[in-house]
């Protein structure tokens, strides 16, 4: 039988002193919505961008986050510096997991490109273990922290939220173009990338939004999206940091307007709804 | 309306009547006072078979019931019978009388009269040999009241033709097939399961619990292939028949099948009947029917998911049972590997080889109930139990001497169990206590002329000691050594104190013990604790025998009693209160493996249960989308993961809390909500309030 040692204590003494630190949020095993087969996520702390539906709301912030959740005494403190010794070997103890369901590893967050340095010594190590890494992203970063990580990502799970330039700057606080471009740039330069989609009630779901997006993805030679209906799981984090959250009252996305959303951008597109 | 669906109802109608097997049993007692005692129990059995009036549901197609058990005999008849039927007395759980496996196979391919010639043979064998004579002459009187039984069962068939609400090919068919089950041995699928089904129908008659089918995929194969071949059956029909067999297994009855798993050639013997069984479990929607599935590494996909669907639904079945674990742990029992391969499972999850063994016995090991008498010199003082006086805490100065003291105290603990288990497993005169007609289906009780409890089976009987809280014992014994031993927060005294009084003004102490690293981690630290639990316990219990010399193996199970022994149980080191329930079986305690489902199992796949013969119950929750598409695949790399890496078993729970906690709100409106318990599954709204807690409190996945 197959017993292996446990986390935390390998031999993780002898790196050096310079290495960056990763700023990890959380990690989570057994991921099943974040990729190929069975995968571990490690969300990345901080984020340039302040989508206000965001479920998440623990990882924006570069600094400490407190979550006191109502009727338990001790509060949770989400944000920890990690050396990427220290982060791989947590990740290593799913090895047997992605070997059978042809899973991985997946960076998510908060921006992970926001700490490109870092992860690519962390995904370096990844590639030299063979082990699968998929990259989620809201793109909105200098191409050269893609550059930093191109060589160790298998799939970049690229959000793209919205056609509008307005909606992009006010809402979600980004900027369009570079969001674009980066698109663009990554699929000249070969890497595969899905394209992901939240479906925002109220935001990017009218048949105007859709079609924008549409376009905008057809034109950049886009194939294929993956659409990720709006949920409101995040809501009792937002309580726990003592935040309104200005999507609490927003009905989760009923399956046949899902299903409408969804036809829609199939005429365009292969598509796949997240569920 | 679905055949199934009429049937159901047909059952849901309580019969009238008082149910009294005692009027039917005493009946051939009165004939023949005066016989050898083997004799008077045949013809008890006898009277059973052939008095008590054979009942068909209008939607029968394979008959088979104990609803004639309910009559309304005179008053005085009965309490007379009831009073006479327990003088004569017979055999309990504990005196292994149920939890069996019968040997299908040999009735199968030899039929009833096949097997009457084998006893007129061995009688004939033992001329000289009295005792064999009149064990062999019993078994004969049975089996041939059995034959009676199948043959009144075709004529009432043809008696109820023409009755309101009832089908005359219906009733052909099952006329047909009981007259030929009388005659000779089964010669179709039908036939075959017939004939099964009225064998395990005359175990209920019996009042036998727990009787289990075993791995029915396997020896009704051949007629099943056969049918198949010749075009007499469709898959779809023999769905129909499975599901006509199990809508009538009581709800309130634990019935193991097991599908799957490989033979001594290493194949996996997975075929379309397994699929039909699983789908016909699924159908039935009901807790009767626990179906187990035996996998190996190289089980199909498509099969595995067949079963992740089915306990998808919520309803928990099948478990999935690892033969890559489960077929070295028989072998480290002393069985032959051609027997241990044909295993298969009795009641809940507990390895049994069919037709070998007589019938099973457990018990349940309460292990963190020793820490009490570590700190207490051996007198607990809140249940009023005792222990070992293992001397003053405080002179165990580091984490092995107090590892060996509890080692001391579980030693103890496990003589003690042994020695009740002897004074009740031996409480009765065997040869007294004698089983003429279960000895039919147990090798080679007929070859040897010798009763299935008095040497006639090819195995000794054997015993299970299910150990509970691996959870509890690991995380308090990992607790003691961060907090007392290498913190040097709390000294032994302290920590009594705080134990005795259930952590009353010891709220920083029991922060700090909570703190300590917990089993299902993936954390060396407390895992090695959970190693060390089977390693020790499965070796203390093997210095033991049972009254015949069989085994005493362990599992790594507690059905529910992990609540009910720790409401009696003191504080225990990991921060537990007094009183809450111990963690569950194999699993770590609920909420503290808090890393996500791959790293529960790597923890939970730690100990070698190699060691653990009788079985393991890992439960595990997923929200029922795990079960769909996609993360089906996924959810079936965590299972195939997980038993490569050397798990046992594992079984699911598919209903999300919200709808636990609604049926918890509102009963009324999920009377036929079935979740997976522990080694079986149960309606949710009939368990006790503290097990329904207990399942909603699982760590849920995804």
């Amino acid at each position: 039988m197959n017993k292996e040692k446990s986390a935390g204590d390998p031999a993780i003494r002898d790196a050096s002193p310079a290495e960056k630190l990763l700023h990890i949020a959380n990690i989570q095993h057994f991921s099943v919505g974040d990729g190929d087969g069975i995968r571990t996520t490690v969300f990345f702390k901080g984020c340039n961008l302040h989508c206000p539906w965001c479920h998440n709301p623990e990882t924006i912030s570069p600094d400490e986050t407190v979550l006191r959740y109502p009727g338990q005494t001790r509060t949770e403190r989400c944000g920890r510096r990690m050396r990427a010794e220290e982060v791989l070997a947590e990740l290593l103890e799913d090895r047997d997991y992605y070997e059978e369901s042809g899973g991985g590893v997946t960076f998510s967050g908060g921006e992970v490109l926001l700490q490109a340095d870092a992860a690519a010594s962390l995904a370096q190590k990844l590639r030299a273990e063979g082990i699968s890494l998929f990259v989620d992203t809201a793109g909105c970063v200098g191409y050269e922290a893609f550059e930093r990580l191109n060589p160790y990502t298998d799939v970049y799970l690229y959000d793209f939220k919205t056609a509008s330039e307005e909606d992009c700057a006010r809402v979600v606080g980004g900027s369009l173009a570079r969001i674009r471009d980066n698109l663009a740039r990554l699929l000249a330069d070969g890497k595969r990338v899905r394209v992901r989609i939240p479906l925002i009630p109220g935001f990017n779901t009218s048949d105007a939004a859709s079609d924008a997006i549409i376009r905008e993805l057809a034109a950049l030679g886009v194939t294929a999206v993956e659409l990720l209906p709006f949920h409101r799981m995040g809501s009792g984090k937002y309580e726990a940091m003592g935040l309104p959250y200005a999507y609490r009252d927003t009905e989760p996305l009923q399956k046949a307007e899902a299903g409408r959303i969804a036809a829609r951008y199939a005429r365009a597109f292969t598509v796949k709804t997240e569920g | 309306m679905k055949l199934s669906d009429a049937l159901r109802a047909e059952l849901a109608a309580a019969p009238r009547g008082t149910r009294c097997p005692e009027v039917f049993r005493a009946e051939g007692y009165r004939a023949h006072f005066g016989e050898p005692v083997a004799l008077l129990r045949a013809r008890g059995i006898e009277t059973l078979f052939t008095k008590t009036p054979p009942h068909i549901y209008p939607s029968d197609r394979i008959a088979g019931s104990t609803a004639g058990l309910f009559c309304e005999p005179d008053e005085t008849l009965r309490k007379a019978s009831e009073r006479l039927c327990a003088q004569i007395g017979g055999r309990s759980f504990i005196t292994n009388r149920d939890h069996f496996a019968p040997d299908y196979d040999r009735i199968l391919a030899r039929g009833i009269p096949g097997l009457l010639a084998d006893i007129d043979a061995s009688l004939d064998a033992h001329r000289e040999d009295a005792a064999a004579c009149e064990t062999l002459d019993a078994m004969r009187i049975a089996l041939a009241a059995f034959r009676t039984m199948t043959e009144h069962y075709a004529e009432a068939a043809d008696g109820l033709r023409g009755q309101p609400g009832y089908d005359a090919a219906r009733l052909a068919f099952i006329a047909a097939n009981c007259r030929a089950v009388a005659q000779h041995a089964p010669e179709s699928f039908a036939e075959g399961l017939q004939l099964v089904w009225l064998c395990h129908t005359a175990f209920m008659l019996e009042d036998r619990y727990a009787m289990a089918l075993g791995r029915l995929d396997q020896y009704l194969y051949p007629l099943y292939a056969r049918d198949r071949a010749s075009g007499a059956l469709t898959r779809e029909d023999a769905v129909e028949l499975l599901e006509n067999v199990f809508a009538k297994i009581p709800t309130t009855d634990v019935v193991n099948i097991c599908v799957g798993g490989k033979n001594a050639a290493g194949v996996c013997e997975v075929n379309e009947l397994s699929f039909c069984i699983v789908e016909a479990v699924r159908n039935c929607n009901a807790p009767g029917p626990n179906l187990s599935a035996r996998i190996t590494r190289d089980t199909p996909d498509e099969f595995l998911d067949a079963c992740l669907a089915s306990i998808g639904t919520g309803l928990g079945y099948p478990a999935l049972m690892n033969d890559e674990v489960n077929i070295p742990a028989l072998q480290r029992m002393g069985y032959a590997y051609e027997d241990v391969c044909g295993y298969c499972m009795v009641g809940c999850i507990e390895n049994f080889l069919p037709g070998l063994q007589p019938p099973w016995s457990d018990g349940r090991f309460d292990a963190p109930r020793f820490f009490d008498y570590i700190f207490n010199r051996g007198v607990s003082a809140f249940n009023g139990s005792v222990g070992l006086d293992t001397g003053d805490p405080e002179a165990l100065r580091d984490m092995p001497a107090f590892l060996r003291a509890f080692e001391t105290q579980l030693s103890h603990g496990v003589a003690e169990y042994c020695t009740a288990f002897a004074c009740q497993n031996s409480a009765i005169r065997q040869d007294f206590y004698t089983e003429p007609f279960l000895s039919c289906f147990c090798r080679d009780c007929i070859r040897r002329g010798k009763d299935i409890n008095c040497g006639g089976s090819v195995y000794p009987s054997v015993h299970g000691a299910a150990l509970m809280g691996v959870g509890t014992v690991a995380d308090s014994l990992a607790a003691i050594e961060r907090v007392v031993y290498e913190d040097h927060a709390a000294t032994l005294s302290e920590l009594r104190d705080a134990l005795n009084a259930d952590f009353e003004g010891y709220d920083a102490l029991r922060e700090r013990l909570l703190a300590a690293p917990k089993y299902g981690n993936n954390d060396d630290f407390v895992d090695k604790y959970a190693v060390w639990f089977l390693d020790y316990l499965s070796a203390e219990f093997d210095r033991f025998r049972t009254r015949d010399g069989g085994r005493i193996y362990v599992a790594m199970a507690a059905n529910t009693s992990n609540i009910w022994a720790g409401e009696t149980i003191s504080a225990t080191p990991d921060g537990r209160k007094r009183g809450k329930p111990l963690s569950d079986a194999a699993s770590p305690t609920y909420g503290r493996d808090t890393r996500g489902a791959t790293v529960t199992l790597n923890s939970v796949s730690k100990p070698d249960y190699t060691k653990a013969a009788c079985g393991t119950v890992v439960n595990q929750k997923f929200s029922p989308s795990m079960f769909e598409g996609e993360r089906r695949d996924k959810l079936r790399a965590l299972v195939r993961t997980y038993f490569r890496r050397g798990g046992q078993e594992i079984q699911m729970n598919a209903t999300s809390r919200a709808v636990l906690a609604d049926a918890m709100e509102h009963p009324e409106q999920y009377p036929t909500l079935v979740v997976r318990v522990s080694g079986f599954s149960d309606y949710f709204v009939r368990l006790p309030r503290a097990v329904q807690l207990d399942i909603l409190n699982r760590t849920q996945h995804e």
